[in-house]
């Protein structure tokens, strides 16, 4: 074991944090909202969009991630070389950056899970909630906006974090769209000197020390989230 | 003009990649055993009065799931064989890939299954064991009989999703060169000087899209026929 490439390997590896944050940080920002509606779709079945969830959301947790990232990667350039001709924009489709493609297919996974995780939660909110909203006056957005959400967001929160934590792994395959992340940096590194056992050991100690702090911060999250509700009396 | 997307190519690839289905299953069974007894054992001591195995199982569960599956397939390929050599001075070198990937994929599925196993003990209640104890029975045969059944029960769904995860992570496996349906898949591709990549993975989309379908509704099935006994009490 070469301890310093070992030591070498650490500060690659934490240099794609920020990156690997980042992606995972966007992809949660466009999922969370494109999920909660997709939930909803769901759970009221409006036709033809509730089937067209469920085909979506199977398709998602039915595949592995690996195959949605070859599917996406290789079918978006294909799209957009189409529409760029169509509409004469002068981008060449080979220049996007991966960060680009790492958007779309991190969130167009992340969506799906969350419509599953939010579409669980909504259901352990009891209808009498919204029913006493309605009976106090509230519009159906308010209903949801002070009713509903703030007591679905405390059901979902353990999922919202697997959700994360998974996502922040799912990263780690972003090798094959060359993202440069924690994997693929540290990787790059190993290859001068076959040193991979040290890299490959570092990259482990970056990603459970995210993990843990992401799980913490959940943690205080949900702590917060639920200050609410010990002071209720039945 | 050559066409961007031609179908014959999806249809084509199925007889080629479906012959190298048995493999994928047969990593997935394996690592789902191996999963078993390994997450068994790591239940038991989360349940035992123990602190310190209670601790290291749950580091162990923790660990498992902070680490992404390529990572530690990666760590197991390289690591496995170095440690060999370092301290038993064996030789790994030859040893089939298959070998890692079912470690790696076994080594995950303990963890989740050690939670799955745990939680469905924990849900089956405590006055089942002592009615069983009480009418005479054995510890062990109370367990066997009485606790085991209805644990089965409650852990179905999540064993469902288990095996269906490991499935998925195991389509990693062609990053240290196992030759599964991925593996087939990027050989077609190589062949095809990597034109009419998508129509090929839409193929390998669709045949895990099915498999996982397939275990899915197994399970469901599964579950029905063993509540019957629950729904008559």
């Amino acid at each position: 074991m070469d301890t310093t490439f070992f030591v070498k390997a650490l500060g690659i590896a934490f240099s794609g944090v920020p990156i690997a944050l980042f992606v995972a940080a966007i992809a949660l920002i466009i999922a969370i909202p494109l999920g909660f509606i997709f939930a909803l779709l769901r759970l009221q079945r409006v036709p033809v969009l509730y089937q067209f969830v469920k085909i979506y959301v199977s398709f998602v947790r039915g595949t592995p991630i690996i195959i949605q990232i070859f599917i996406l990667y290789s079918s978006i350039p294909l799209l957009l070389t189409g529409i760029f001709e169509r509409y004469n924009v002068p981008i060449e489709v080979y220049t996007i950056h991966p960060l680009w493609y790492a958007f779309i297919i991190f969130s167009f996974n992340t969506t799906a899970i969350l419509a599953e995780v939010f579409r669980g939660a909504l259901q352990t909110v009891d209808e009498g909630q919204k029913e006493a909203g309605y009976a106090v006056g509230l519009t159906t957005f308010q209903v949801y906006r002070r009713i509903i959400i703030p007591q679905m967001l405390v059901a979902a929160m353990p999922n919202l974090c697997t959700a994360t934590v998974n996502l922040i792994k799912a990263t780690s395959l972003g090798y094959a769209i060359s993202l440069p992340e924690i994997t693929l940096r540290t990787k790059v590194a190993a290859n001068v000197g076959y040193h991979y056992v040290e890299a490959y050991l570092a990259i482990f100690i970056v990603y459970l020390v995210v993990c843990l702090l992401v799980e913490y911060g959940f943690k205080i999250m949900e702590r917060k989230l639920r200050r609410y509700e010990g002071g209720v009396i039945c | 003009m050559e066409k961007y997307f031609d179908s014959t190519y999806l249809w084509n690839a199925f007889p080629q990649i479906l012959p190298f289905l048995g493999v994928t299953l047969l990593v997935t069974i394996l690592a789902v055993l191996l999963g078993t007894l390994l997450g068994l054992l790591l239940a038991f001591m989360k349940l035992s009065p123990s602190k310190i195995s209670q601790r290291i199982a749950n580091g162990y569960t923790t660990i498992m799931r902070c680490t992404p599956s390529i990572v530690l397939l990666f760590l197991i390929y390289y690591g496995v064989p170095a440690l060999a050599e370092s301290l038993f001075s064996l030789n790994l070198q030859d040893v089939h890939t298959g070998f890692y990937v079912v470690i790696t994929f076994g080594l995950q599925f303990a963890a989740m299954m050690s939670e799955v196993i745990r939680s469905s003990l924990l849900a089956v209640p405590k006055g089942q064991y002592e009615a069983a104890v009480s009418v005479g029975l054995t510890p062990s045969k109370a367990y066997m009989r009485i606790i085991f059944p209805q644990a089965l029960l409650f852990s179905l769904p999540n064993i469902g999703n288990g095996i269906i995860s490991v499935l998925q992570e195991g389509a990693l496996a062609y990053t240290i060169g196992f030759i599964d349906i991925v593996g087939k898949a990027n050989l077609i591709i190589a062949n095809n000087l990597n034109t009419h990549t998508l129509e090929i993975f839409l193929a390998l989309g669709l045949i895990y899209w099915l498999l996982a379908i397939s275990i899915d509704q197994f399970f469901a099935l599964l579950e029905r026929k063993l509540r019957v006994g629950k729904d008559v009490a």
